[in-house]
């Protein structure tokens, strides 16, 4: 019974059988070393295989009609790849050099692109190692002996592939798939939206997948902690099975609950609304009793993309969200792109230290016509009157008098065109640098409401970067020095009389969730599909003991002691309610070596 | 894409200046995403079809141009400069086309 680890995207556990829809490779890469005399014949073997994808690719190219040339055009790069003698021939000097088996000298091959790629500063063109390893995958398949064309599913199936695409959906018997597990992905990856979408569970990010799962093996896969379990023993499968049946009916029964408000026993009320990327998201929230959109993350209209979005577009985009979520507030958080998200059109700079560099804000001002692009059509979609607006990455007075220098300029232009636009809307920041969080007395006075970013504000206040896995175990929400900031935060809106909310992940973790409920913080907003479980835990707590919580907590003097405190008294008042949560808190505590 | 459309973006001849043993040509890249997957292989396909060795070099490094791997590697922006530098038969006449068709962003 081995398990293999990814991360979960959406939540469950099933039991059945792997079905490969694409392999990169051709299952476990079989490694063998070779007798001289075969070299020449393995050589030949690996030629063949080449040969005879790129006959496939070149027949493949002339089946494609006319109006969708785009594609014959990837499918020239596949091609321009494969015949390339970087890979090719550094394969075959694998099998020559080290006399080893055809897959195994194409892996070396890979392997050293995967270096040369790796370095480069660029993430577009540091992508395009996937595209190298498509198509060696495809010859992989091809040297063992796999057919290309996609099989028809019989019976409900694990559905196992290297990556789906959005185009590979299309094709999906959805009514067929009882779990996705991929190799590729992350967080955010689009095979954790379908999944959530099917309501069933998925795992990315499972490197070693193809190379020890085959077509028909019986797994468990579970979505909860991101785990894929090969053939399970007796024992296993009886407590997996028992795990499914608690888990459905657990989210059964928080979902019926989802839609009450968010009030503790003792009547205390904290508003638990979504942060979401897209409108697709919009049905989710609705159904998992989301009173809002505290986060609409506006960058994903500018990625992926050859051209800036027009300002009708977003404007549509934003009126669309406002309408379909009214009464509903909806906050939209201006571009926060640089650092971690790339926009292409926006240019790439050379930075040292991108998190420290032109981004959200800092960009926003530099690019200051594309920013205003923004806040127009912000403006114009406020007509609804429930949107409100909020700049990310403040660190001080001057940011937000320049944002609302231009939000007062843009007011003035619609006016004089005769835009209509709520004259009220509201005004707020994102409080996710240490620096704004020393002065947010200060910074209250300007803006109608705070919204904490607590994955930027641990990320600089601990000068820890979570996706390093050397330092990423000392990442931690609960550090004395994060906690006070929060609580120093929330008591500055408070005494300015502004409202003030939480939207990083610990706002979906129901370990600080309490603690942040004692600060009597007025809004927390997460990612739908933790609002039942979240609003859940609300529901049964009572404001005494969330108060009685968050003194201990800011008398621990470290980390360790607060998470220990923490674990405890969570799980001496939620028995229950914690069974299916990954927790922040838990994390591995072994760094890297 | 059509010759046409090549030619009218193709360098002159007194941009092609002779260096020790070929001759070298420079070209700004026009392309938003830079020379990203479809551009190189289109360059590397074109760079296939002549004899002579072809290179692109960029920021000091030098790649051979007829390896769209070697030119994805190379990681060349939008709005860079690449030198082009062909030695052996035909020298001459590849940079005229493989100019023309990076003026021509790739097309």
């Amino acid at each position: 019974m081995a398990t293999l680890k990814g991360i979960p995207v959406s939540a469950g556990i099933s039991i059945g059988r792997a079905f490969f829809l694409n392999r990169s490779g051709a299952g476990p890469l079989p490694r063998q070393s070779l007798p001289e005399t075969l070299v020449p014949a393995e050589c030949d073997r690996l030629d063949r295989a080449f040969a005879q994808f790129r006959q496939e690719i070149e027949q493949a190219r002339d089946r494609i009609p006319p109006e969708l040339k785009e594609h014959a055009l990837i499918i020239d790069s596949h091609l321009m790849i494969l015949t390339d003698p970087k890979l090719s021939g550094a394969a075959k000097q694998y099998i020559h050099s080290l006399r080893i088996n055809a897959e195994w000298a194409l892996d070396k091959a890979v392997a050293d692109l995967e270096k040369a790629f790796s370095a480069l500063d660029d993430p577009y063109f540091r992508d395009r190692i996937q595209d190298v390893r498509t198509v060696a995958g495809r010859v992989q398949a091809r040297l063992a002996g796999q057919p290309g064309g996609m099989k028809a599913i019989e019976s409900r199936v694990v559905l196992m592939a290297h990556d789906i695409s959005p185009a590979d959906t299309a094709t999906l018997q959805t009514d067929k798939i009882m779990a996705l597990v991929t190799v590729q992905g992350g967080k955010t990856s689009h095979t954790g939206i379908l999944a959530r979408t099917l309501g069933i569970p998925a795992v990315v990010g499972v490197t070693e997948l193809e190379r020890e799962v085959r077509d028909g093996d019986l797994v468990v896969v579970d979505g909860l902690r991101g785990l894929v379990i090969l053939s399970p023993d007796e024992e296993g499968l009886a407590h997996f099975s028992d795990l499914k049946y608690q888990f459905e009916a657990y989210q059964a029964g928080i979902m019926r609950g989802c839609h009450l408000p968010g009030e503790t026993i003792d009547g205390y009320r904290i508003k638990v609304k979504a942060n979401i990327e897209m409108l697709e998201e919009v049905p989710t929230v609705v159904n998992n009793g989301g009173e809002g959109i505290g986060l609409y993350r506006t960058e994903y209209s500018y990625m992926n993309r050859t051209k800036l979005p027009t300002e009708e577009e977003l404007f549509q985009e934003y009126l669309d969200l406002a309408t379909i979520m009214s009464p509903r507030r909806v906050t939209l958080r201006t571009l926060d792109a640089g650092a971690d998200k790339f926009v292409s059109t926006l240019g790439a700079y050379d930075e040292r230290n991108p998190a420290l560099g032109l981004r959200a804000i800092r960009l926003c001002m530099y690019h200051r016509d594309i920013f205003k692009t923004q806040v127009r059509a912000i403006l114009r979609a406020s007509v609804v009157g429930n949107v409100s607006v909020m700049f990310p990455m403040i660190s001080g007075l001057r940011e937000i008098r320049q944002a609302k220098e231009l939000l007062a300029e843009v007011k003035a232009e619609l006016r004089q065109e005769g835009c209509r636009f709520d004259v009220n809307m509201p005004v707020g920041i994102m409080m996710e640098l240490p620096s704004a969080v020393m002065i947010a007395e200060i910074l209250a006075r300007e803006v109608d409401f705070f919204s904490i970013g607590t994955n930027d504000l641990i990320q600089y206040s601990l000068g820890i970067d979570r996706t390093n896995r050397y330092v990423s175990h000392m990442y931690q929400p609960l550090h004395p020095a994060v906690v006070r900031s929060i609580k120093h935060v929330v008591d500055a809106a408070h005494q300015a009389g502004i409202e003030v909310s939480l939207c990083g992940e610990m706002a979906s973790d129901p370990f600080c969730v309490p603690i942040l409920m004692g600060m009597q913080i007025d809004c927390i907003s997460l990612t739908p599909q933790a609002i039942p479980g979240i609003k859940r835990v609300i529901r049964q707590a009572t404001m005494d003991d969330c108060k009685k919580l968050l003194k201990l907590v800011l008398e621990s003097p470290s980390v360790t002691r607060t998470n220990a405190l923490v674990q405890e008294t969570i799980f001496r008042q939620f028995p229950d309610e914690l069974m299916f949560y990954s927790s922040l808190l838990d994390r591995e505590d072994s760094p890297a070596h | 894409m059509t010759n046409q459309s090549i030619d009218a973006n193709a360098p002159d001849a007194e941009e092609i200046f002779p260096v020790e043993d070929g001759f070298s040509l420079r070209v700004r890249v026009l392309n938003d995403q830079g020379l990203h997957a479809r551009p190189a292989a289109k360059l590397a396909q074109e760079a296939q079809k002549f004899d002579c060795d072809i290179h692109l070099v960029h920021h000091g490094e030098s790649v051979d141009a007829k390896s769209i791997l070697d030119i994805l590697t190379l990681a060349v922006g939008h709005g860079s400069e690449l030198e082009l530098r062909a030695q052996g038969p035909g020298a001459k006449e590849a940079l005229t086309r493989l100019g023309g068709l990076i003026r021509n962003r790739c097309r």
